[in-house]
């Protein structure tokens, strides 16, 4: 790769405008969503440009066609002039181009150096040449500063050091342009800072960086270009200079914030639903305590890594190690499993949907009644093994003993589409096929079919679309004013301050704050969020941000 | 047991006709099988010259579609087709059960050795027919189910990969057997077990009991599997077990229910083995779990699970027999029969992988975009 450069003139330089990397007319689709409709813009050489839109706005696809881990249905991509297909990552790679991004892509087993030089292994016969290896390896960990050793074992790393790792990794082969993946949406903030201004120094170097993020405050800090997606098409490519914040938010969301969350209507909580008394696992969270009434929506806020997932994950049963107690409208319970969660009106809606959420080869419908077939709920075992499971005479029971009553499930889940407003062919088309708003609506259908009073959501938003989005949140407000006692985890602030009755803040496994609708501001979370008081300036500029 | 999904729910457009039965074929994942099965048809089905060696004349005849052929193919693919249903729905839930071959031989010396006790040559020979074979059966469907039942404790309280645990169970069970019978073969059983029941002759040569057996298994498996809750939950756990688990499944509960139906079918096949030949031995369904989930991922079940039906199973068995039996009728040696076998095997896979890769991209086509705002968030 390192003749690259005499292909392409002069990549270093800099702010030259001569275009390293173009997209041309770029359309993909995947079953259910068209991710990227006839997308062009140009990369200039030298500069770092900023790739931004909501989530669901193709900016993650788009990085991925460039490195070459999907190819485009239609369209091109130049590269310093040069037409390239990309048929697997090592053409990308050749090519000069180099993906950092979130989800491991490297092998957690294998130790730093095996990693960082997986792609071409110095060889000394037919044998690895471990002291190249290692030499090569403590070269490039310099370079970008990591704090860690070639010998240690990539799964036990950090994120923020792991994303080093793969920066390393991608300069190691060569790379000239950098796609960085919302590479700080998982660290802290002195990590993100670290990496910052990393990426700073790269780019004084001479690398081209395509940054995706929705992060204003960083994107201001770092880029000096910005594309704005926002549905899959490309909305504008503007130099940051001439652009401010609000620009941009109205770019990505197509319309002004106001619209953009429902009006909220106030709640009136009632009882207890859900009350969790020092609760503490080893290594994910110590001491959580909170309750939970129903007619509210408790935020919950933090840092990804903080616990709030593990916390749900907890709570239905999915924590082996869990210790501390746990009431459900105020009788305590023991839950060792989602199925135990569920039987005492507890549903989980999963973050990861497409592992946890759905089974993506049945129909939207049988997915929707997966958790409703199964109420059993006599107890001991004449009630459930000989009698017809649970009320024999309920009219709207799915079951006769083992029978499916296969009317009542279709009309069971008509009713949801319709009060859901779910958009689908027919409850038979697979659920792989639809659009990740009409998938999460059903995954939530899903809990509320089983009749859950106590419902918990885990980003409940994302991977939506903007419609989708708008609706999801007018539901969970609904489902609060109807008596449902409402937890949502998200990192998107503005949802937590808008939807919220209370908002909890988890930060490093413990609670660190509860923080009533009142009184709480975006400022007020961050902080509590991040441990420390954060500079105004940065503040004030994420709050529309996320 | 007609698996069409679509129509559990009746689609939104009822499709008539023929559309209806093209949609049946796709949804169900059949479009291979059951256009290999007619390519096989039509191969083996025509009329050829034949040279009478007596007269010397050339003669046309069709040697496939005779009653007495047609009777050994029904009989060959019965055994088969019954531990595939099995085997189909092993793999559906996620699993794989590699044992069926050593149950079936368990189940069928454990039965061999009791009908041998009270046949006409046994310690108990004066015994009433009327519960000896009655028995029998239920012996040999117990041992196998609760063969198949062991399988399934196996996976789930060690939670071993089911390949592995069905390849140590494969070996202990055929070892069992092999120490039980002392590597002998049992025979002589009661009459009214083997030509009174299964091997009930109607007309002449002609023996339609394992046929109707197979049927009915066949039509009781898929009643189950697209009819029952637990059918419903053995295709979401095969689907997406995690899912399934947080969706409230009792996970554990369904995959022992799976792997005891698994041993429960080789168990029916070792009676119709034992009424059919009258004898058994150790040696019995050797390298049978290959064949068997090779009929039942011709079948279209998907070895990631979630995908497969009863009807399959049984089609799979038919293609692999068929072939099987069309190579003696070609007069194909039969040192190649193996080569082809394999060959349909892989043809048929592909088959089935070409037709589902069209369909996810022309549903990826025909994906509707969503609307921009709905009215319902509008301000």
């Amino acid at each position: 790769m390192e003749d690259f450069g005499d292909k392409v003139g002069h990549p270093r330089a800099r702010g030259s405008g001569t275009p390293l990397v173009a997209f041309h007319a770029v359309s993909k689709r995947f079953p259910g969503v068209v991710a990227l409709r006839t997308v062009s813009f140009h990369v200039a050489a030298g500069s770092c440009h900023a790739l931004m839109g909501e989530n669901g706005a193709g900016k993650s696809t788009l990085g991925r066609i460039l490195a070459g881990l999907c190819r485009p249905d239609e369209g091109h991509i130049e590269i310093g002039g040069r037409t390239c297909q990309f048929h697997c990552p090592g053409d990308s790679q050749r090519a000069g181009i180099g993906l950092v991004h979130q989800e491991l892509s490297y092998c957690p087993n294998l130790s730093v150096a095996e990693n960082l030089c997986l792609s071409s292994l110095p060889r000394r016969g037919l044998l690895v040449d471990r002291e190249a290896m290692v030499e090569r390896t403590k070269r490039f960990l310099d370079a970008v500063g990591a704090d860690c050793g070639p010998d240690e074992e990539l799964g036990r790393l950090t994120t923020g050091q792991i994303q080093l790792v793969q920066i390393a990794a991608a300069l190691a082969t060569g790379a000239r342009v950098l796609v960085l993946d919302e590479p700080t949406s998982s660290l802290s903030l002195g990590a993100a800072r670290n990496l910052e201004s990393l990426i700073g120094q790269l780019q004084r170097q001479g690398t081209t960086i395509l940054y995706i993020s929705h992060r204003m405050e960083e994107i201001f800090r770092l880029c000096d270009t910005a594309t704005v997606l926002r549905d899959g098409q490309h909305v504008a490519t503007l130099p940051l200079a001439e652009a401010n914040e609000d620009d941009l938010v109205r770019l990505m969301i197509g319309r002004s914030l106001a619209a953009y969350f429902p009006v909220h209507v106030g709640h009136s909580p009632g009882r207890e639903r859900l009350r969790v008394e020092g609760l503490s696992s080893p290594g994910r969270f110590r001491d959580v305590t909170f309750g939970l009434r129903g007619g509210e929506v408790l935020g919950m806020a933090g840092l990804v890594g903080s616990g709030r997932s593990e916390v749900a994950q907890a709570i239905v049963g999915m924590d082996p190690g869990v210790k501390g107690r746990l009431f459900v409208n105020g009788a305590a319970v023991t839950i060792q499993s989602p199925r135990q969660a569920l039987s005492q009106g507890i549903g989980l809606v999963t973050e990861d949907r497409k592992r946890f959420g759905i089974v993506p080869e049945m129909g939207c419908g049988e997915n929707l009644t997966l958790s409703a077939l199964d109420c059993r709920g006599g107890r001991g075992f004449w009630a459930r093994a000989v009698r017809c499971p649970r009320c024999p005479k309920r009219e709207d029971c799915l079951r006769l003993w083992d029978w499916l009553r296969l009317a009542r499930e279709r009309a069971l889940v008509l009713e949801y589409f319709d009060r859901l407003r779910v958009r689908a062919a027919s409850p038979a088309v697979p659920i792989a096929t639809l659009s990740g708003g009409n998938q999460q609506k059903v995954v939530l259908a899903k809990c509320l079919a089983r009749r859950c009073c106590v419902l918990m959501l885990d980003e409940p938003t994302d991977r939506v679309d903007v419609g989708a989005k708008a609706e999801i949140h007018r539901l969970i407000d609904d489902l609060a004013s109807a008596g449902h006692a409402v937890l949502m985890i998200s990192s998107e602030l503005p949802e937590i301050l808008h939807l919220s009755t209370r908002i909890l803040v988890m930060r490093r496994g413990r609670v660190a704050g509860l923080v009533d609708r009142a009184d709480a501001t975006q400022e007020r979370i961050m902080q509590l969020m991040a441990g420390r008081t954060p500079s105004p300036g940065i503040l004030e500029r994420t709050v529309h941000a996320n | 047991m007609p698996t069409e999904r679509a129509g559990q729910w009746g689609t939104v457009a009822r499709p008539t006709g023929t559309a209806k039965r093209s949609l049946l074929l796709k949804e169900t994942g059949l479009v291979g099988v059951v256009l290999s099965l007619g390519l096989l048809l039509t191969v083996f089905g025509g009329a050829m010259p034949v040279r009478d060696r007596a007269t010397g004349q050339t003669r046309t005849v069709n040697r496939f579609l005779r009653a007495d052929n047609l009777d050994k193919l029904a009989k060959n693919t019965s055994f088969f087709a019954i531990m595939a249903v099995g085997a189909t729905v092993v793999i559906i839930s996620g699993g794989i059960d590699l044992s069926v071959g050593s149950v079936y031989c368990l189940a069928a010396v454990c039965g061999a050795m009791f009908l041998n006790r009270f046949g006409p040559q046994g310690a108990g020979a004066g015994a009433s027919a009327a519960w000896v074979v009655p028995a029998a059966i239920l012996l040999c469907l117990g041992i196998g189910a609760i063969a198949g039942l062991l399988n399934g404790l196996g996976v789930v309280l060690l939670g071993v990969h089911p390949f592995v645990i069905t390849l140590g169970t494969m070996a202990i069970y055929r070892g069992v057997a092999f120490v039980m019978t002392r590597a002998q073969a049992y025979t002589h059983f009661p009459p009214q077990f083997t030509d009174g029941l299964i091997r009930y002759e109607v007309g002449h040569n002609l023996y339609p009991v394992p046929l109707v057996i197979t049927v009915v298994v066949v039509v009781l498996a898929g009643v189950y599997l697209k009819r029952t809750v637990t059918g419903r939950q053995i295709f979401a756990i095969g689907g997406n077990e995690q899912a399934a688990r947080y969706s409230g499944l009792p996970v554990e509960r369904v995959k022992l229910k799976v792997y005891a139906f698994g041993g429960l079918a080789a168990g029916i096949a070792a009676v119709i083995m034992l009424g059919y030949y009258g004898a058994a031995s150790s040696d019995a369904g050797k390298g049978y779990e290959l064949d068997v989930i090779a009929a039942a991922v011709v079948g279209g079940a998907s070895l990631s699970g979630g995908r497969g039906s009863a009807l399959g199973a049984l089609l799979g068995s038919l293609i692999i027999q068929m072939i099987a039996s069309g190579i003696i009728i070609l007069e194909i040696d039969q040192n190649y029969s193996q080569i082809i076998i394999g060959a349909v095997i892989v043809a048929a896979v592909v088959l089935d992988r070409i037709s589902t890769v069209l369909r996810e991209r022309r549903l990826a086509v025909t994906a509707v975009p969503e609307p921009e705002i709905s009215e319902r968030a509008e301000p």
